[in-house]
């Protein structure tokens, strides 16, 4: 029976105990969560080695990392590398978005070697097999679809990545209303391609039921992804990405009726005064599905610093709601990132994340500022490491821009705020600094 | 005459046009705005330069720059380098917040090397002198401090940020109320010394007068110092910060009545729900006078990324009606910046005031991002050039040809899918 059915038969699964004690909620709230579709825990049984883990209302806001082979100079061993800086970094979970090479290899490595979670994008993998079987990615046929979304769950995938909103009518829509760029999602972009090409509504859409009984036979989570989401602020919350909306909350309702678990995912790039409505719209048409953000990017012209513009939209997104970030790099727009940009772009998810929910009042990331801030006045330098939310860089920072790093701290020299008012404010200091 | 006396007599200065121009408005909104109170223009009478910015209601939201050397690393020679990468950066103004060294030699030296606005906190220049000369900054005699004050107006200082809002009665609910990390300021902190060893009010609240006289003589835009700003997210908007506001809130009102261009400095660590109603207060309290903020820091647990951190809370802020943005270094709380930290800073800063600067209804703002995102789909890497906040990674994949203009993947194969996409949306 799928998670989403024993939540709504009452039943505390392991894996709600299991998510339940990482999250410090007890396993009813999770249990309730899932069965009304606000939590979904992200685990497939055949990927033995991963911990489960849960997103959604209530919980700590989740960051995800993109790798995956693209490019001629792609390797198996360079995305593991990335993967493993990541997971060092602090991602909740992986998404495979492997396009070109080995894409089945990589993805059977990344579940051998990867204790969380971890999503994939079948489409690739189903019209890469089309090229090399038919010729071209045009003449994918349903099959071939399906057989890429079934094998990869059948593997282990928690999280399937599929563009079933994207209608042809959708479609239309963008053209007619003249949407600046209409080709922001790869896969969608794609998908729309071969819907042209073939004069054919999505597949996915068309054979939705088909997505439900493997998912439903994996208890895999769907993950709905949104071909319409802006690409520039100058597209947010036009009609394409709001028609997409609707028809996502449409099938969020057919799959959960189905007994799996769903989340929809969102942008992208967003005014950051159009942030909250994203957010309130989604999850009123979504039936307070989680929401999986990219970004959002507060400005378009931030490039080389994309992490930072997405971890702002990031972290109001997650106060407003979103439940899982996904993150964004400063490689994006530019190329693909390195080992460093893979670590940057978690770190600043994390930290929007956190911001999220310290804003939202969550007890745990109140304690975790608390703390850094009673290490700060106590000058307790080891205590203010082992709590940054990188303590690697933070360590590295303090070591070279100080010159006695043993005790004092470059900043205020001799004349250390904290320590002359702890004089006179008869407050306890451990003189460091 | 100051430009708020100019303006209140009707007449528009060449400081007041240059802002006009440069902002793309009417000269007599900024007339209006100064004579009101809701912009100001720092521009000292003694110091000649050609980059005049506003700042305030209706302007595009502005960034500083912290330099300066301290007892531990006073290298005038890397706050020159410092002060280059930032101006370059495209930092609006500077702040020289020297305490080691030839601190008069280091302001003066970043009063001839930039051409954009500066500010200090004499403050610190007053204290550490009164270390060296009387062996404590309890020591330190008002006297001295004002002279300071006068000796950094006359050498030409835009602006100052002056730590008057800092009571006996703020330290008395400081003291009852009890904070995480109680005063945060340096310059918060020496007077909060000086006044419970000394059992004396603040002098730079008591001679209150004393100090707007020296301001207008060389109109200096005067920027109440936040001596009690939360240093930490739990301790934002608690009662030891709104007895300062209030406080300052009191000077503004003086201020503004002798015809002194007036700012309120602000946190400092603010959680994100908390940032809307901070601005409310300190825009109801402060008579709509401009709201330069440290950050915001949205959070407390992020060293090494409070550029980040403080970018999120800048951000949001300036949405919610901040006015200046002071950046934040990754070296914040770790340490003195470099070059480097320094550059990164600013940018951070600059996308949050320019992301801001969108929500604001400011239209160039959003015409670059318009015209980016043109530039994107048609492909034209050195429009998008041209059009990035920052260039430099963008030139450097040039350089390197790994831009993504080209596509590259198996999905496509010379029958690309997404290619048929977009000749259906007329763009290929």
């Amino acid at each position: 029976m799928s998670l989403l059915r024993n939540g709504q038969n009452g039943v505390v699964t392991k894996e709600m105990e299991e998510v339940a004690a990482q999250e410090k909620v007890s396993p009813e709230f999770i249990r309730q969560g899932v069965a009304e579709g606000k939590i979904v825990i992200l685990k497939n049984a055949n990927h033995s080695n991963a911990v489960p883990l849960a997103v959604g209302e209530g919980l700590r806001t989740k960051v995800s990392a993109s790798v995956g082979l693209y490019g001629k100079d792609a390797s198996i061993d360079h995305e593991l590398e990335k993967i493993k800086a990541a997971v060092n970094a602090g991602t909740d979970a992986i998404m495979d978005l492997s396009v070109t090479g080995e894409i089945d290899a990589m993805r059977k490595e990344v579940l051998a070697t990867v204790s969380k979670p971890v999503g994939t994008l079948p489409l690739y993998q189903a019209m890469a097999n089309a090229s090399r079987k038919n010729g071209s990615p045009l003449k994918m046929t349903v099959e071939d679809i399906f057989e890429a979304i079934e094998a990869q769950a059948a593997e282990g995938v928690a999280f399937l990545a599929l563009h079933c909103g994207t209608t042809m009518d959708i479609v239309e829509r963008a053209k007619r209303e003249g949407r600046i760029d209409p080709l922001v999602s790869y896969g969608g972009s794609h998908l729309i391609g071969w819907m042209i090409h073939n004069q054919r509504e999505n597949p996915l859409y068309e054979n939705f039921d088909r997505v439900l009984e493997i998912a439903k036979k994996y208890d895999v989570t769907l993950s709905f992804a949104d071909s319409m989401r802006p690409g520039c602020l100058a597209d947010s919350l036009d009609g394409s990405q709001v028609q997409e909306l609707v028809v996502l909350g449409e099938l969020v309702q057919r799959t959960r009726d189905a007994g799996i678990q769903v989340m929809v995912k969102g942008p992208g790039h967003v005014p950051l005064n159009q942030v909250k409505t994203t957010i309130k719209l989604q999850k009123s048409l979504c039936k307070n599905a989680p929401y999986f953000v990219f970004g959002p990017l507060v400005t378009d012209t931030g490039v080389g610093h994309d992490h930072i513009s997405a971890a702002i939209g990031g972290a109001v997104a997650s106060w407003a709601g979103a439940d899982f970030i996904c993150y964004v790099t400063p490689a994006e727009h530019i190329g693909i990132p390195n080992t460093d940009q893979v670590r940057e772009g978690v770190v600043a998810a994390r930290i929007a994340a956190h911001c999220g929910d310290l804003a939202k009042g969550m007890p745990g990331a109140i304690n975790w500022d608390l703390e850094m801030s009673i290490a700060r006045k106590e000058l307790d330098w080891d205590k203010q490491i082992s709590l940054a939310i990188d303590p690697g860089t933070a360590q590295r920072i303090w070591k070279e821009r100080s010159d006695d790093f043993s005790s004092k701290c470059t900043m205020c020299g001799q004349f250390c705020a904290m320590e002359i008012i702890s004089q006179y404010l008869n407050t306890d200091t451990k003189y460091g600094c | 005459m100051t430009q708020m006396l100019n303006a209140r007599a009707g007449k528009i200065t060449e400081e007041m046009e240059k802002v006009a121009i440069h902002e793309n408005v009417d000269v007599k909104f900024i007339r209006k705005g100064i004579a009101e109170g809701t912009i100001v223009i720092p521009k000292n009478k003694n110091r000649d330069r050609s980059k005049i910015c506003g700042i305030g209601e209706g302007l595009d939201i502005k960034v500083n720059a912290l330099i300066g050397t301290s007892s531990d690393r006073a290298q005038v020679e890397m706050e020159a380098r410092k002060l280059k990468v930032a101006e370059e950066a495209g930092c609006n103004s500077f702040m020289d917040l020297s305490t080691g060294g030839d601190i008069d030699g280091m302001r003066r030296q970043t009063l001839s090397l930039t051409n954009v606005a500066v500010g200090s906190v004499p403050l610190y220049q007053a204290g550490v002198e009164a270390i060296h000369k009387y062996g404590s900054v309890v020591d330190m005699r008002p006297d001295d401090l004002f002279q300071t004050i006068e000796k950094q107006a006359a050498d030409g200082l835009d602006f100052m940020a002056i730590h008057s809002a800092l009571s006996l009665d703020v330290l008395r609910t400081l003291q009852k109320t009890g904070r995480v990390t109680e005063v945060v300021s340096r310059g918060g902190s020496f007077l909060t010394g000086w006044m419970f060893h000394n059992q004396k009010e603040n002098p730079l609240l008591e001679q209150f007068n004393r100090l707007l006289a020296i301001m207008k003589k060389y109109d200096v835009v005067l920027s109440v110092g936040d001596a009690v700003r939360p240093g930490c997210t739990a301790d934002s908007l608690d009662q030891v910060q709104l007895k300062g506001l209030m406080l300052a809130g009191d000077l503004v009102k003086r201020a503004l009545e002798a015809g002194v261009q007036v700012m309120v400095e602000g946190p400092g660590h603010v959680p994100l729900n908390h940032i809307e109603s901070t601005i409310l207060l300190q825009k109801r309290l402060c008579y709509n006078v401009p709201y330069y903020v440290l950050g915001f820091l949205a959070t407390d647990i992020a060293p090494g990324y409070d550029h980040i951190t403080g970018a999120i809370g800048g951000a949001y802020a300036a949405m919610c009606g901040a006015d200046f943005l002071c950046y934040l270094t990754p070296a914040e709380h770790l340490g003195l910046p470099n070059e480097e930290d320094v550059r990164a800073g600013v940018m951070a800063t600059r996308i949050a005031a320019h992301a801001a600067d969108i929500t604001r209804g400011r239209k160039k703002a959003s015409d670059r991002d318009l015209q980016m995102a043109k530039a994107r789909v048609s492909l034209d890497t050195d429009k998008q050039i041209e059009l990035a906040i920052d260039s430099n990674s963008l030139l450097e994949a040039k350089a390197m040809d790994t831009d993504n203009a080209g596509c590259d993947c198996a999905v496509c194969g010379p029958d690309c899918s997404a290619t048929i996409a977009a000749k259906y949306f007329g763009m290929a």
